[in-house]
């Protein structure tokens, strides 16, 4: 739906164009292809004059013992990203049900406890859980230092999306459901909870990237994550920009994945709708 | 150590890293404001070539993460002869990840724009250009008020950033990791941050909602 509707604007903007304007795309066409031809032969440019694209910085990317340790460290990203999107799911969902109770201390409370998350920077949650939460002597595996931080800065929008997929579900049904005879919670569980969550799943999917991007601070706890990995090729390998420069590629390839997840799911729903 | 003596020992730094934390996120949020705009007019231009960069710089920068983009920019520009001070790198950094979301937001208000408005305006003969400043840009702004709030917001949480490099001064995430690294801080110093930024996100969001109502355009 959101595809084809920016297709028709784009369409409309410059549609059937004359001769002139034809001739005139051609050239804005051609000096453009020129400009970022340009833009691109000047990073490399600088690439190789810095020595950057020598073999030695990059032939250990050849080794399958190079692509096992950064596997290894991905699987950390994706265990810490796992544990975290559970949480941040499980936490949210009783955020959400908070919020639509009937008692309005517990709707105010999960309405501030919302608020306080969503309007915190992860890093900050992983300072307490790095440098506050050991003061009190209790000890944690890094994989929930790193998982729990990012859950808790997560929760606030879970438990908003969520409660978005519950306000989607049309009222009657709720009053059909009661009026059978059946309980308030069983009617939440058994009809409208199960609706939300088709709902909403594409926006937790694209709530999941950024998970995967605040696990990247798993350094900071050190837990073995994709970053921490690549910082030992680095000093292994003395090459930090072409390791680095392979991490981002990977972040960006996973992240570009789950969005493209989310859409489809999004574009699923509309047809079953 | 209690809330006076933490507020009477580190209050003024507390006051700084506020300050500076909004200066970071000023500064960030307009250029990438100003950034957006351009990758999206981009993204719409009917030149092919400007429309796969547009496209291609999004895609980079909504899916790389904050820290992996740091470190590039800090530890490997180097290497290609490139070096920025450490502030300047963190302006970089937290200026092109909310760029590649704020295209986002303004392609969806573009989408709501009615074809026909355009078919319209073409029709009275206005230039591409023309339509892009009068017509497109115009509504779109007005439609995204609320992710663009929500994008200043982020922007600000993006700013923690600059907790990992040494800048002077400290911005909030930083300045809980000094106190809590040469005193012992506790939960206290970590909360008076929490607060700060939650404090200022609120009101963000709450001006961002009165813009909305204000010139939101009712179809």
């Amino acid at each position: 739906m959101k595809k084809s509707n920016r297709k028709s604007i784009q369409n409309v903007l410059y549609e059937n164009p004359g001769p002139r304007m034809r001739a005139r795309i051609r050239a804005a066409t051609i000096l453009s292809l020129f400009l970022l031809l340009l833009l691109l032969f000047f990073i490399v440019r600088q690439f190789l004059i810095t020595g950057q694209l020598d073999a030695r910085y990059w032939s250990f990317f050849l080794r399958p013992t190079t692509w096992r340790f950064l596997g290894m460290g991905l699987l950390g990203t994706v265990e810490a990203a796992a544990l975290g999107g559970i949480v941040a799911l499980v936490s949210g969902f009783f955020l959400m049900l908070a919020r639509i109770s009937r008692f309005g201390t517990l709707r105010f409370l999960s309405m501030i406890v919302t608020e306080f998350t969503r309007g915190i920077p992860t890093l900050l949650f992983i300072y307490f859980f790095f440098l506050v939460i050991p003061q009190f002597g209790i000890k944690m595996p890094p994989l929930w230092k790193i998982a729990l931080p990012v859950a808790i800065s997560a929760s606030g929008i879970v438990a908003e999306v969520l409660r978005s997929g519950v306000n989607a579900v049309p009222k009657g049904q709720r009053e059909a459901a009661l009026s059978l005879g059946m309980l308030e919670h069983v009617v939440f569980i058994k009809i409208i909870f199960p609706q939300a969550i088709r709902f909403v799943i594409p926006a937790l999917i694209a709530e999941l990237v950024i998970v995967v991007k605040d696990t990247s601070f798993a350094y900071v706890v050190s837990f073995p994550d994709l970053m921490q990995n690549a910082k030992v090729l680095i000093s292994n390998y003395d090459a930090l920009l072409s390791v680095y420069l392979v991490v981002a590629v990977i972040y960006i390839v996973i992240n570009y994945l789950l969005n493209r997840l989310s859409l489809f799911a999004a574009s699923k729903m509309k047809i079953e709708a | 150590m209690n809330l006076t003596t933490l507020l009477e020992q580190y209050g003024k730094l507390y006051l700084t890293a506020l300050f500076t934390t909004w200066t970071l996120t000023a500064i960030s949020f307009s250029a990438a404001f100003v950034i957006g705009i351009l990758i999206t007019v981009m993204r719409i231009s009917p030149v092919g070539p400007l429309r796969a960069a547009g496209e291609i710089f999004v895609q980079i920068f909504r899916n790389i993460s904050g820290a992996a983009l740091l470190i590039l920019l800090v530890y490997a520009l180097p290497y290609l002869n490139l070096l920025f001070s450490y502030y300047t790198c963190v302006i970089i950094a937290t200026s092109l990840i909310p760029a590649a979301f704020c295209s986002e937001y303004l392609m969806s208000g573009i989408n709501t724009i009615d074809a026909g408005q355009i078919e319209a305006a073409r029709a009275l003969g206005m230039s591409f250009f023309q339509i892009i400043r009068n017509i497109v840009i115009p509504q779109a702004l007005r439609s995204s008020v609320l992710p663009l709030t929500n994008l200043l917001v982020s922007t600000m949480l993006t700013t923690a950033l600059a907790s990992q490099v040494p800048v002077n001064p400290r911005e909030l995430t930083g300045l809980v990791s000094h106190i809590n690294t040469h005193a012992v801080g506790g939960v206290l110093a970590f909360f008076v941050s929490a607060f700060l930024y939650s404090a200022t996100a609120v009101v963000i969001g709450r001006i961002g909602s009165l813009i909305d109502r204000k010139v939101r355009i009712l179809r």
